[in-house]
């Protein structure tokens, strides 16, 4: 079973996020922001990181550029959902090394699709 | 011929007190409002969340019963992600409201500081407004947009 790290400072939206995943036979790991999940990526390895952008202490640019340095993180896809759509912060998010950017709300059957095919 | 001379560019003149006053009133009640419109937006998501989750809960067990692959289950689980977009708007709702009651508290205080000055036993404490824009663009209830790069 893949497992997933899903990164977010709200409850709501890490709630939406692990119901979505679960529901389509995904192992899910969830965090409140950046530093918290720098932390649970230490221990172990993921398939694939899902994380917000705005979020206290760490936000998801900086998450990723962190994960990128790590090279267990070298080669997983690191998704970006967030509210922010300009295309200042998605270049961001791209020369940190993201693989793509969601922009939320997401739509689940499209995230599930998303997510199989950078998985694979 | 009397004529009046008029400098290039008139200094600015400072706002009344009893109209500072006014505009602070107005703003401090918008921002009370918004405070109120996210209690009810909270409450709201606390009832949908809940029925959201019994009715994901009975889900997962007729999964777990083998019956992944029943249409009715699928039907179920397609009006659950349905639901799904739209309890996202509880979050980005949040987001805004946040941000607007932060500029428009910022506003109210700068008003109060301008027109009043600072506070004798120091510099009056003005609310920081946001420097950056609101994140939350969105305007209608579609889902966002994919980029794989």
């Amino acid at each position: 079973m893949h497992s997933i790290l899903a990164v977010d400072d709200s409850a709501s939206m890490r709630q939406m996020v692990s119901f979505t995943l679960k529901s389509a036979g995904y192992n899910v790991v969830e965090a409140v922001d950046g530093q918290d999940a720098w932390e649970k990526a230490g221990g172990r390895s993921f398939d694939l990181v899902l994380t917000d952008q705005n979020m206290p202490r760490m936000d998801g640019i900086s998450l990723t550029k962190k994960l990128r340095e790590s090279p267990q993180f070298k080669q997983t896809p690191i998704l970006i959902l967030t509210t922010e759509s300009s295309d200042q912060m998605k270049q961001a998010g791209r020369s940190a090394g993201a693989t793509g950017w969601l922009v939320k709300p997401f739509d689940p059957n499209k995230l599930i699709e998303v997510i199989r095919k950078v998985i694979s | 011929m009397q004529t009046i001379d008029e400098p290039d560019n008139p200094a600015p003149q400072a706002i009344s007190l009893m109209l500072a006053a006014d505009l602070q009133d107005h703003l401090m009640t918008a921002t009370n409002d918004l405070e109120r419109l996210q209690r009810l937006i909270d409450d709201a998501y606390v009832v949908l969340i809940d029925g959201f989750q019994g009715a994901a809960h009975q889900l997962g067990a007729a999964i777990d019963e083998g019956k992944h692959d029943s249409p009715s289950l699928q039907q179920t689980l397609q009006t659950l992600y349905r639901a799904v977009t739209a309890l996202q708007f509880q979050d980005m709702a949040s987001q805004l409201i946040v941000h607007t009651n932060q500029r428009l508290r910022g506003c109210a205080d700068q008003i109060a500081r301008d027109a009043m000055g600072d506070d004798p036993d120091g510099e009056a404490v003005v609310e920081e407004t946001p420097l950056k824009p609101n994140p939350v663009t969105q305007d209608e209830m579609d889902a966002g947009s994919v980029e794989l790069f």
